[in-house]
């Protein structure tokens, strides 16, 4: 239906008025469409300041006045030639007829059906369906199928598991011993919060439509399917299955693409995303660069990873440019340019002082092999990662003059 | 006033609205409870903000349901049907100050008494503030159907009812009327402008 561009459909998509089969679609057009993307980013955000406009309270004298005007006998018309003594006999005759006939009506008025004052047209809660055991919507158990209101817990037990349909826009898979709560149910947000547990998600919306937010990062999709677990001390672990994802926490984000995790630590954020199929001793020393308090033991642990990296890590060697200083900066530089040689037009200087450009351009020659060399969807995404630029202000900050 | 806001809650049946037609003043009141606060935020939003232009407007608008309910026939729905004449008495009083006064633009009147958005200490406040000086700044074409969706809660269906158009033109509005407000706001494309 929907082989043109989409981009008049895009409020309706929003307001949830395209059936199932056409929001399908449309969210299938835009992620291979950059037109109707960039043009449903701009909508998007008219949607939700439109959303911040408040209905206000009219005065209190309001009903006051309206009663004085009810009661007050209107001033019969100037005299003018227009109102001369034949018009108004005329009028009068009109009149007469009028009456006659509004009296024959109004003897017929239908009755009016029961009438109630219009809501909002948006599903308020998400439907969720037993998978296994007895999943709980606050503390009512669910036989077969509940629903989860704006600010319930759903909660699984060590025998229990349950889906979540996600408006129109996905799915999601909650694992034993889960709990998650729906935070917002908007056109233009849907929202989770995990607060343990793991849970898989399927979604098939353009992106920055669908976030989880654990302990320690907020997980925006990009149009994707991934699991996110997070244990008791608020850590959390993801796993990109289809697509990316995006988990920032302030001014740290990571953008993670199919085939790769990255994990989060409470009052850190995000880390650095990695492929699974890296070597241990690689992802157990990417994990000392993320999260060691010690400098010099995130020095010597980088110093391992930059000996086990492939050419495939250059995804994790990316995301550490911004995040290692000095020396250490110029070592993953050196590593990442023998593993994948920048772009025609890249310069040391321009990396190492962390140049946007530079940075997206280098990123962009890459991507392909991070996700597999396909076509489309590799363009795609990077237009995503494009966009948010892949660089928090603190790092763009920290870059050396 | 307290038992008027009760019944106010209560929905608006075909009873409530008989008795109207035939001048039950108790009636009219519970019609008005119920919708005063909904025609009153399109009269402000419509008028650029002016909150004196939205009382009277709004007095207008009761007035003349009051009168013309009689013709309330039942081949619509009543809201449909009321918030027709909201916007019909919206445009009529625009056309009006427009042969007075610029209506809108950079000329919107505003309340004296409104602060302004620098005074404001959250920053949710500052952004309504600011989408509601960019709505007032919309052509009424595009700021209505804002205003009949987010205010009112009407669904495509509705609006085009409302303004006597076709759903496609409705999402087509308010798509334009989207985009307007994201160009004219985009500095809001930031989570720090939304306090996040």
């Amino acid at each position: 239906m929907f082989s043109r561009h989409v981009t008049k459909q895009i409020s309706a998509y929003c307001h949830g008025e395209l059936s199932s089969e056409e929001s399908k679609q449309f969210a299938e057009h835009i992620i291979s469409c950059v037109k109707c993307r960039t043009k449903f980013e701009e909508v998007k955000l008219g949607v939700k300041l439109a959303e911040q406009l408040p209905q206000l309270s009219a005065p209190k004298h309001l009903w006051s006045d309206v009663e004085y005007l009810l009661d007050t006998p209107r001033p019969a018309p100037a005299s003018s030639p227009l109102w001369s003594w034949p018009v108004q006999v005329t009028a009068a005759a009109v009149l007469i007829v009028v009456l006659s006939f509004a009296t024959l009506w109004f003897q017929g008025v239908p009755s009016i059906p029961r009438q109630r004052v219009p809501e909002i047209a948006l599903n308020p809660s998400w439907q969720v369906t037993r998978i296994e055991g007895t999943p709980k919507i606050g503390t009512e158990q669910i036989s077969k199928n509940g629903s989860l209101g704006v600010g319930e817990w759903l909660e699984t037990d060590e025998n229990s598991r349950a889906q979540i349909a996600v408006g129109q826009i996905g799915h999601v898979e909650i694992d034993p011993n889960t709990r998650v709560r729906l935070l917002t149910n908007q056109p233009t947000e849907h929202r989770l919060q995990l607060e343990r547990g793991r849970m898989s998600a399927q979604i098939w919306a353009p992106p920055r439509l669908f976030f989880v937010d654990t302990p320690s990062a907020v997980a925006e999709d990009l149009g994707c399917a991934y699991t996110l677990e997070v244990d008791d001390h608020g850590a959390s672990f993801l796993h990109v299955t289809s697509g990316w994802v995006e988990l920032g926490l302030k001014d740290r984000t990571s953008i993670v693409p199919a085939g790769a995790a990255c994990e989060t630590q409470p009052g850190i954020g995000p880390g650095t995303p990695f492929f699974l199929d890296a070597s241990l001793p690689f992802r157990a020393a990417l994990s000392s660069v993320d999260f060691h308090h010690d400098a010099s033991v995130r020095s010597t642990s980088l110093m391992v990873l930059l000996n086990e990296a492939r050419a495939r890590d250059s995804l994790t060697l990316w995301h550490l440019l911004p995040r290692v200083y000095g020396s250490d900066r110029v070592r993953v530089y050196e590593k990442l340019a023998a593993l994948v040689p920048p772009p025609p037009g890249t310069t040391r200087e321009a990396v190492l002082q962390l140049d946007e450009k530079t940075l997206e351009g280098w990123k962009l020659s890459m991507e392909w092999g991070w996700i597999g060399g396909g076509k489309g969807k590799g363009k795609v995404w990077s237009k995503f990662a494009q966009d948010k630029n892949g660089l928090s202000e603190r790092e763009k900050k920290m870059a050396p003059k | 006033m307290e038992r008027h806001a009760r019944m106010a809650e209560q929905l608006i049946d075909g009873r409530v609205i008989e008795a109207c037609q035939q001048g039950d003043r108790e009636a009219f009141h519970i019609l008005f409870e119920t919708y005063k606060d909904k025609v009153f935020s399109i009269a402000v939003y419509s008028s650029g903000g002016d909150r004196d232009v939205a009382d009277d407007v709004t007095q207008q608008i009761f007035l003349k349901l009051f009168t013309a309910i009689r013709q309330f026939r039942g081949d619509s729905e009543f809201t449909t049907w009321l918030y027709r004449l909201v916007v019909n008495a919206c445009l009529d009083e625009r056309r009006r100050r427009r042969r007075l006064l610029p209506w809108g633009e950079t000329t919107a009147m505003k309340n004296p008494s409104e602060k302004k958005p620098q005074e404001k200490q959250f920053a949710r406040l500052e952004v309504a503030e600011a989408v509601r000086e960019a709505i007032g700044e919309l052509k009424p074409k595009f700021r209505l159907p804002i205003l009949l969706k987010y205010i009112e809660g009407l669904s495509y269906e509705e609006i085009a009812m409302v303004m006597g158009c076709s759903k496609g033109t409705v999402a087509s509005r308010l798509n334009r009327g989207h985009s307007q407000l994201a160009k004219r706001l985009s500095h809001f494309n930031n989570p720090a402008a939304w306090g996040e």
